[in-house]
């Protein structure tokens, strides 16, 4: 009987169109938060490096070949480089100055044996846990990233062999065994793969380890930095790589086209996610305006309910389920138009060969919780002020 | 608030509302005099039209704050209560009946009676169909109040207002479209609800005292 009497004076058009915009938003908010997260994840666990992460050297040109132009980088110009608003770090790759051959040890794989370059990064820039990627002066295995292409070698050779071939998993099982050495001394430390990459050519080893190598068994010649690895910010990977092109540096190009797409997807689903916010707060102003004119065109009703004994919590109560029922309507509206987006963009993006993580990411929950909490607290606070203003 | 007796006392000490305070008042005029409504009092607040009937309802109901003075029941100033406190009062200590009525024209008789007897449960449907049987429209029970009569309109608010317990009924000119066999009903049906209660009752009036005898008279 109150709800009879409380919203018998409803303009009902004004209040679908609020529903439509309030709608719209929504569902442009919940699916621009989760293709946002989704695209920024892109890449993330697939490689070693960060999806952000790429290896740059210089360029070699005729004049880097007849020795009038250096291929090294100087501390000066990493620098510089880290100095970019754009770029989160910039830390170099540290090569072997020593010797270092690589081997099997392991009686159920057929000797193989090869002289090899070793590298180091920065920790920071390997997506692996840190406790699997440590090694100390004493330790007798040195945990170690291959090159994919390894893997590769490593199967044909085993083909020709007659062994079975291989897999990642049964990869990191196998023993291997580096001997370090220089023109003084040698030595032996057992090895194993704890992971690939596709973007680094070389056999890639703790910092401590590489440390340990280039003092004990440092070869006569300087060390030379001639990759360096720059980590961009998000979404602004353009910039890295005009900075790139400006400095006469280059990349493995799947590096980049990783960048490039994440940060063109990034920023317009940036943009779309703006646009998102202001529309679901325009809706939702235009429902608390509507709140607000329901609640004037009842002035009367309101006023003698609380004249006859009417407590006004009772009265904010029906305005307020009313309106959470509508909002309610709202975001179940929204998440199912989500879900039908999202069966045709995912399936988009798959044939684009964009291969996003497809489960539904709690960020676009949190978003329509939490904008269906703004709206709560700000139409109970609404009803409230104005059925206490009676008083 | 502790307002526990159930023979509430109503006090207006040198009440002026804003609106009146440029209009000379008589002597015996409730206006910036004390007057103290005692309990079980049926008095009769008698006074030509714009000298103030409807405006002593409201403030003395807490509806209108624009006075100088001090309104207490049963001791405690009115201004110093909380909208708890006034839903408590309005719905067990003081009941009214508007001058306009303040029924909602969009509800029937019969949502308009329920609305306010939900809040108590004072009477049952059936003793709510005889009320209107005896001022004789209970042939209204399913009809929206917005399409009564004055008269009927009237006689639906007085019975609303009964819907409650209550030690004071404040009534604002309940009469003014009813006939003399109509009002007399109405008044012997206030007379015997607020008897049963042991509760006083207020009846402003434009001089007509409709044979009734009250227990005392008061002036604006």
């Amino acid at each position: 009987m109150l709800r009879t009497l409380l919203f018998q004076n409803q303009d009902k058009k004004q209040l679908v169109i609020a529903i439509i915009g309030a709608f719209l938003g929504i569902t442009f908010l919940v699916t621009s938060i989760h293709y946002l997260i989704r695209v920024n994840e892109f890449g993330k666990g697939a490689e070693i490096l960060g999806p952000n992460t790429i290896i740059v050297q210089k360029r070699v040109n005729n004049s880097a070949v007849l020795g009038l132009s250096k291929t090294d980088f100087t501390l000066a110009e990493i620098e510089k480089i880290k100095a970019e608003p754009f770029i989160q770090d910039v830390k170099p790759v540290i090569s072997n100055n020593f010797d270092v051959s690589f081997e099997t040890n392991d009686p159920l794989v057929p000797r193989f044996r090869s002289d090899v370059f070793i590298q180091t990064v920065d920790p920071d820039f390997i997506d692996v846990k840190s406790d699997n990627w440590t090694w100390k002066e004493g330790d007798t295995l040195v945990p170690i990233i291959m090159p994919r292409d390894f893997l590769v070698m490593l199967n044909t050779f085993m083909s020709a062999s007659g062994i079975p071939q291989v897999s990642d998993d049964v990869a990191k099982d196998i023993n291997f065994r580096f001997t370090i050495s220089n023109d003084n001394g040698k030595e032996w430390i057992d090895a194993k793969i704890i992971g690939f990459t596709n973007e680094v050519a070389s056999i890639l080893v703790p910092e401590k380890f590489m440390e340990y190598g280039n003092q004990k068994y440092a070869l006569k010649t300087d060390q030379k930095i001639t990759q360096i690895m720059i980590s961009g910010k998000e979404s602004e990977f353009g910039l890295v790589e005009e900075l790139i092109e400006t400095r006469g540096l280059e990349s493995k190009n799947s590096q980049m086209v990783v960048g490039r797409l994440k940060s063109i997807v990034g920023t317009l689903i940036l943009v779309i996610l703006g646009v998102s916010v202001i529309a679901v707060l325009v809706a939702g102003l235009v429902l608390i305006q509507y709140l607000q004119l329901l609640m004037t065109r009842n002035d009367y009703e309101v006023r003698t309910l609380l004249r006859i004994g009417y407590h006004p919590t009772i009265i904010i109560k029906q305005f307020f389920l009313y309106f959470m029922k509508i909002f309610g309507i709202v975001a179940s509206l929204g998440l199912g138009m989500f879900f039908l987006f999202k069966l045709f963009l995912d399936k988009l993006l798959e044939e684009g060969g964009l291969m996003i993580d497809t489960s539904i990411s709690l960020y676009a929950i949190g978003a329509l919780i939490l904008a269906y909490t703004i709206f709560a607290l700000t139409s109970y606070r609404t009803a409230k002020n104005g059925i206490y203003k009676e008083y | 608030m502790t307002l526990e007796n159930d023979r509430m006392n109503i006090t207006l000490n040198n009440i002026m509302p804003t609106p009146l305070a440029s209009i000379q008042h008589s002597d015996k005029s409730i206006w910036g005099n004390f007057i103290s409504l005692e309990p079980g009092e049926k008095i009769m607040l008698n006074a030509s039209s714009g000298k103030g009937k409807s405006t002593f309802t409201l403030t003395t109901v807490g509806m209108r704050k624009d006075y100088t003075g001090t309104i207490t029941y049963d001791g405690q100033d009115i201004q110093q209560f909380s909208p708890d406190d006034w839903t408590k009062i309005r719905q067990e200590k003081i009941s009214v009946v508007f001058q306009d009525l303040q029924l909602f024209p969009k509800l029937t008789v019969k949502e308009n009676l329920l609305l306010k007897n939900a809040l108590t449960d004072t009477y049952s449907e059936m003793e709510l169909i005889q009320f209107l049987e005896e001022l004789e429209i209970d042939n209204k029970w399913n009809q929206l109040g917005g399409l009564l009569s004055m008269g009927q309109q009237q006689r639906v608010a007085i019975i609303r207002a009964l819907c409650q317990p209550f030690n004071w009924l404040i009534m604002d000119e309940p009469f003014s479209h009813l006939d003399v066999v109509n009002t007399q009903k109405c008044l012997n049906l206030i007379d015997k609800r607020a008897t049963e209660l042991g509760a006083g009752f207020v009846l402003t009036s434009l001089g007509d005292d409709h044979n009734f005898k009250y227990s005392r008279e008061l002036n604006l």
